[in-house]
């Protein structure tokens, strides 16, 4: 039953909220539901931490690893849920562009999120990844302006025909369990592949076939290298709540997914295979990536590439593996989401007080709105990798493994483009604080729902770089094992 | 063997003709209705190999499938693309970016290029090797047309020729997926094409055209 409450909660409660013509009560409804579906994903991970697994019915599912990004997506909506119902103040009344329609396809997106984690099945998972798809789509084109519709039709088109490929993937792979003596019932799902990965290693082509259209098909959701070309538009475009969601919680669900394959297919042919392909799409992601960090005009752009440079990072921490690869991969996905997200905020009061994000239209904020200049300085000195900040460790476990490896490109090219992206997110930022102020902000005094957002961002982004709490080593530990 | 079985057997060694017919009119077409028309028929020989196959298999879910391709493939979506090049007033052209015989030749190439894929992996499944090769072409041609066709509605039929492939690759390896999963990919595939409707109808609101390599001021 437990597992069904985090799923059961965001649908019903999309339900209830649409039901709120009044924004305001709309909103108290959002937070309301929102809090709810925080305790239920609480209890689920509770749970999963006594008990190892949970399982219910035959198509749901939660271990360590799924529970570990459950946190992530905890933490992240419900920061997200905060900051929105300050941001939504100005929105008006439209077709589908209504804040009760926002926070109501804000609990679809979460439900199909969560629902990623939580699938037992690999068809199920591959249903819900569309989902998430279909769920952001309008989400991203909520402002109906010309540049909204053109990424809200790039990211729906372009993530379809990935997604496409990563079900071609997952039809590849039951054909090789299947062809292995599985039973048609148990062929989809992943602890059964698990279990009877070494028997598939009758077909190797199969299973390698498989895995190259899945790594594509959820690569292009995880913005890898060269499939990433909706990503950059469909953040800059998109409500800034909606840029934080997509880039710290859409992104690790794919990679989640990928990790499932990715166990799966180490285990039945060896890992030399899916981590050399991890690594050549994490180091592509890294360096592309991170070059453009530094030609961007545009800031919700500037943090968009840096998404897709940190996929890399993980991309990298994956195909590495070892210990330290792990956890600094697993690690990360986590300081991902709360810097980012800390930055998203940051960029969301900039537009609403500046009314633009071009780099160049934003000068002497630091003076203007020294509150939010804070929170883009601690965002951006995180981001970058400084201690004492979290991505600091993370990033460091990752490299140390690469060292440990004797990965000697891959360490040099991750130290480069660290660097590249030290300079690169510099500059832009001492342009924004520095310089004569062009225009006053309309309110540059940060509101409740503001600074409680942005404020457990930040703690939690310098918390985490100093200890790591004891629960959390636990869980990650546990989610380590399962990636084993 | 009843006529029936007989049917049955024609259909599966010999209906991949039709599919590969079908793509290569596909890349002829230049009225939007003729390829949606193209797609229909499509489906249909896929919904007769889907019936086939469970009738061959004895698979009594396969003929529950057969009947939610017709409904949907055959007849629901062609309707609703109908309904939306009439709603939306855009010209019949689908401004191919190819002409014809380039893009006849483009196909013919990707026919050659899936029968040389089956044949590498073609001891790996038991599935009739022509078939298998039409389901690659599908898709390597949905995709084509995808990309060769600048109308948002050519777009999206790209998108279904593709997953028609798709759907036809699970069917004739693995006699398709359980049930449940078959029917939540339709829901998706429905819910997707409601989600692009809404777009195209945004887009020719907000720029007054449906041809989306106009569509580019988000660049870098």
């Amino acid at each position: 039953m437990l597992l069904l409450l985090p799923l059961m909660i965001p649908v019903l409660g999309a339900g209830f909220i649409l039901l709120f013509r009044n924004p305001r009560f709309a909103t108290r409804a959002a937070l309301l539901v929102g809090a709810l579906e925080v305790l239920a994903l609480g209890a689920v991970i509770w749970q999963v931490h006594l008990q190892g697994e949970l399982q219910e019915g035959r198509y749901l599912r939660a271990d360590a690893l799924s529970a570990f990004f459950l946190m992530s997506i905890a933490f992240v909506s419900g920061i997200v849920l905060i900051y929105s119902s300050g941001y939504l103040r100005h929105t008006g009344e439209g077709r589908f562009s209504s804040p009760r329609w926002f926070y109501a396809l804000v609990f679809m997106f979460l439900f199909t999120m969560i629902s990623v984690c939580l699938s037992a099945n690999l068809g199920l998972l591959w249903i819900m990844m569309e989902g998430t798809t279909l769920a952001s789509a309008l989400l991203v084109g909520f402002y109906n302006t010309e540049g909204a519709i053109e990424a809200g039709w790039k990211y729906l088109i372009v993530c379809t025909v990935g997604i496409a490929f990563a079900l071609f993937g997952t039809i590849v792979l039951y054909l090789a369990a299947v062809k292995a003596g599985m039973s048609p019932a148990s062929g989809l799902d992943w602890i059964s592949l698990m279990n009877a990965a070494p028997g598939m290693a009758l077909d190797p082509h199969l299973v390698k076939l498989a895995f190259v259209f899945v790594i594509v098909g959820y690569g292009t959701k995880i913005g890898f290298v060269p499939m990433h070309s909706w990503l950059p538009d469909a953040h800059a475009e998109a409500p800034t709540p909606i840029s934080a969601l997509l880039s710290a919680v859409l992104l690790n669900c794919a990679m989640y997914a990928l990790m499932r394959y990715d166990v799966i297919v180490s285990r039945t042919v060896g890992p030399a295979f899916s981590h050399t392909l991890l690594l050549i799409f994490g180091v592509l992601s890294m360096v592309v990536a991170g070059l453009l960090i530094l030609v961007q005009r545009n800031l919700k752009r500037l943090l968009a590439y840096s998404s897709i440079e940190h996929m890399g990072i993980i991309a990298i921490g994956l195909g590495l593996g070892g210990p330290l690869g792990l956890l600094g991969a697993l690690l990360h996905t986590f300081n991902h989401s709360a810097a980012k997200s800390l930055l998203f905020f940051g960029a969301g009061n900039v537009r609403h007080n500046m009314g633009t994000l071009r780099i160049d239209g934003i000068q002497g904020i630091s003076r203007t709105m020294p509150q939010t200049s804070a929170a883009l300085v601690v965002g951006g000195l995180a981001i970058v990798g400084l201690p004492p900040f979290s991505l600091f460790i993370s990033e460091f476990a990752i490299l140390s493994e690469a060292f440990a490896q004797a990965h000697y490109l891959v360490a040099a090219l991750f130290l480069i483009v660290l660097s590249v992206v030290f300079g690169g997110f510099a500059y832009h930022l001492f342009r924004m604080l520095c310089g004569k102020p062009g225009r006053r902000p309309e309110n540059a005094r940060l509101i409740p729902s503001e600074y409680i957002s942005m404020g457990i961002a930040a703690l939690c982004v310098l918390y985490f770089g100093v200890r790591i709490p004891h629960f959390f080593n636990v869980l990650l530990h546990e989610a380590m094992a399962v990636l084993r | 063997m009843g006529l029936v079985g007989i049917a049955t057997e024609k259909i599966l060694s010999s209906f991949s003709v039709f599919l590969f017919l079908t793509i290569i009119l596909l890349a002829v077409a230049r009225r939007i209705s003729t390829s949606v028309l193209l797609f229909s028929l499509q489906s249909a020989i896929i919904t007769a190999e889907v019936l086939a196959t469970g009738f061959q298999e004895k698979l009594a879910s396969a003929y529950l499938v057969g009947i939610l391709i017709f409904v949907i493939k055959v007849v629901a979506i062609p309707r609703a693309f109908f309904v939306l090049t009439k709603r939306l007033k855009t010209v019949h052209d689908v401004k191919a970016s190819t002409t014809p015989s380039q893009s006849v030749f483009v196909v013919a190439v990707m026919i050659y290029l899936s029968y040389a894929a089956v044949h590498s992996y073609g001891g790996a499944v038991r599935a009739p090797g022509d078939s298998l090769a039409a389901a690659i072409a599908l898709i390597l041609t949905g995709a084509f047309l995808m990309v060769s066709r600048k109308k948002a509605v050519m777009q999206v039929l790209g998108l279904l020729v593709m997953e028609n492939g798709i759907f036809l690759a699970a069917l004739l390896t693995t006699f398709g997926m359980p049930l449940v999963i078959e029917i939540g990919i339709f829901f998706d595939i429905l819910m997707g094409l409601l989600l692009m409707g809404i777009f195209m109808f945004r887009i020719s609101d907000t720029f007054e055209h449906l041809d989306v390599s106009k569509l580019r001021r988000l660049r870098g």
